[in-house]
């Protein structure tokens, strides 16, 4: 798999990430290199294999859909939050 | 330097002139294994690996985009570390988010190895192996994604384990891979690692992952003097270096001399564990590190609006590692790839757990190197991928969510520590640990390289 400058593109918007110009190339080498290897995995048959995997068995518990309250965390996490006014975080105007 | 199990017979009046004799001789090493020198709580002083939510330290994942967090609640470890006669005391210098098999990604430069101090001394938890290598630190926790803790302590000659997935809960750690991530400890010996393993173990409510079990201790209760069936992995071990495979057949012949049973076996290639954890921790990180907005917590770039706010936030704020693993992790979970590589990775984690659990009908544990080679020198590595193949023998434990431990065997003409890992089922830490403390006693280690009175 060939990582070229259009798909880098779509990958950095995906990724909300900007790589730097000077950097463009290396990237897209190094993204090449390790997808050619991890591609290795073609080799192994997987027919029939299902496609989850769990450590639990049974898979992740189900638990009652109930709201665990710990105010203080979100007061904790407004306090130090990098722009914040009363209960909300502060960000950029959105509508112009 | 005190053991953990000495130290928790020590009064509070002698644990205090510990903790202020440790926090002087850490302030003066400069081997950068120290990023915060914050105290929590009582008891014997336990270094915390800078991922491991301790309420109102700054935690920060070594990242740029993480300066200005103060963590609003505890890491459940944290809270049962704390149940058992410990405290947090100091943050240990990572890899950026626990990503990388060096600690030279860090925000705050990378952590020198304390046996020679132009090596690495490992990642990710290099901070939390080399301040217990340096005598700088009673004992630390680390976390193990892809072999963080096993590796750091292989290279700086102490004691790591991985727990089975589920023993410990996550809660408190940050993400980085959710389905293989696992906090463990980083120990002088086998029986303190599993006086801290004991005391952070057990189900949580609050991680959805964590698994339900009966709480039995193993540090009171090992056995030296068991006798197991141990496998070896014959075609791994010929894929390490020189230093390693000698290390590894004197440790062999320790093993039947402590009247263990030597069973030979061969499993896959290791590339398809490099692959496979390559292409799933990629994409659970690019998930998990969509969090880092700017917004709620952490560091915020400057920008007239809030997609330039995302961007230049991210661009910022993330490391060159970082960002290499969520353009992957992007990729591999990008429309049109999905199922070519994200899937057939999940796949295959089924033959890789197969594959550990045949080992297991026949052995008890698994004896296999947990590093090619000793620490390399800093700044050796230039290849992301040459890092990742690196991995090779440590990245099945945590895709089979197996528990394995690190111990140092011997020293090579360098001076420099090889560690071996001994891997079990499932769940079966209590014979991982007499298996361990087995093998601590037929190598003795510490008897035979005469390490110097800390």
């Amino acid at each position: 798999m060939q990582i070229d400058s259009e798909l880098l593109t779509k990958l950095e918007t995906l990724s909300h990430l900007r790589v730097a110009d000077d950097k463009k190339e290396e990237i897209m080498r190094q993204l090449t290199d390790i997808l050619g290897y991890v591609e290795n995995l073609n080799e192994l048959d997987t027919e029939g294999l299902d496609p989850f995997f769990s450590m639990l068995e049974g898979g992740t518990p189900m638990r009652e859909d109930v709201t665990h309250k710990e105010e203080n965390v979100a007061r904790e996490i407004l306090a130090h939050a990098p722009m914040a006014e009363e209960d909300f975080f502060i960000v950029p105007a959105i509508i112009e | 330097m005190i053991t953990l199990k000495e130290a928790l017979t020590k009064s509070k009046e002698e644990l205090s002139e510990i903790v202020a004799d440790l926090e002087s001789k850490a302030k003066q090493s400069d081997l950068n294994a120290y990023v915060g020198f914050e105290k929590s709580g009582e008891g014997v002083p336990i270094l915390i690996k800078d991922n491991i939510q301790v309420k109102g330290w700054p935690v920060t994942s070594a990242s740029k985009i993480l300066q200005g967090y103060i963590a609003p609640y505890e890491a459940t470890a944290i809270v049962n570390l704390k149940k058992h006669g410990m405290m947090a005391f100091g943050r240990a210098n990572m890899d950026e988010f626990a990503m990388g098999s060096t600690t030279e990604s860090s925000f705050y430069g990378p952590t020198k190895n304390p046996h020679d101090p132009t090596r690495v001394p490992g990642g990710s938890s290099g901070g939390s192996a080399a301040a217990v290598a340096a005598g700088i630190a009673i004992a630390a926790l680390g976390s193990d994604t892809g072999g963080s803790i096993r590796q750091p302590a292989a290279y700086c000659g102490v004691v790591g384990m991985k727990p089975t997935y589920g023993r410990v809960s996550r809660y408190g750690l940050a993400a980085y891979a959710s389905s293989l991530d696992q906090i463990g400890p980083i120990a002088q010996n086998v029986e303190d690692a599993a006086i801290l393993y004991d005391a952070i173990k057990g189900h949580d409510p609050k991680d959805s992952t964590s698994a339900e079990f009966e709480y039995e201790s193993i540090a009171d209760r090992l056995d030296r003097n068991a006798k197991m069936t141990i496998a070896v992995i014959d075609n791994y071990v010929e894929e390490a270096d020189a230093d390693v495979r000698n290390a590894f057949e004197e440790t062999v012949r320790r093993l039947k001399e402590a009247g263990h049973r030597i069973v030979h076996k061969t499993m896959k290639n290791t590339k398809y564990d490099i692959a496979t954890y390559y292409i799933l921790a990629t994409a659970e990180a690019a998930t998990n590190l969509a969090r880092y907005d700017g917004i709620r917590y952490g560091r915020r770039a400057a920008a007239n609006n809030t997609q330039e706010l995302f961007f230049n936030t991210r661009s910022e704020g993330f490391g060159e590692e970082v960002k290499r693993r969520i353009l992957l992790g992007n990729f591999v979970l990008s429309s049109g790839y999905y199922d070519a590589y994200y899937v057939k990775a999940q796949k295959v984690r089924h033959l890789i757990r197969d594959a550990y659990n045949a080992v297991f009908e026949e052995a008890d544990v698994i004896l296999s190197p947990v590093a090619p080679s000793v620490a390399p020198k800093l700044g050796s590595i230039h290849d992301p991928l040459e890092m990742y193949k690196s991995d090779m023998y440590t990245l099945g434990v945590n895709l089979a969510g197996l528990p394995a431990i690190s111990l140092p065997v011997a020293k090579n003409a360098e001076g420099m520590p090889v560690g071996l890992q001994l891997i079990a089922k499932a769940f079966d830490e209590k014979r991982l640990f007499d298996a361990a403390a087995s093998m601590e006693k037929a190598i003795a280690y510490h008897d035979t390289y005469n390490e110097r009175e800390r």
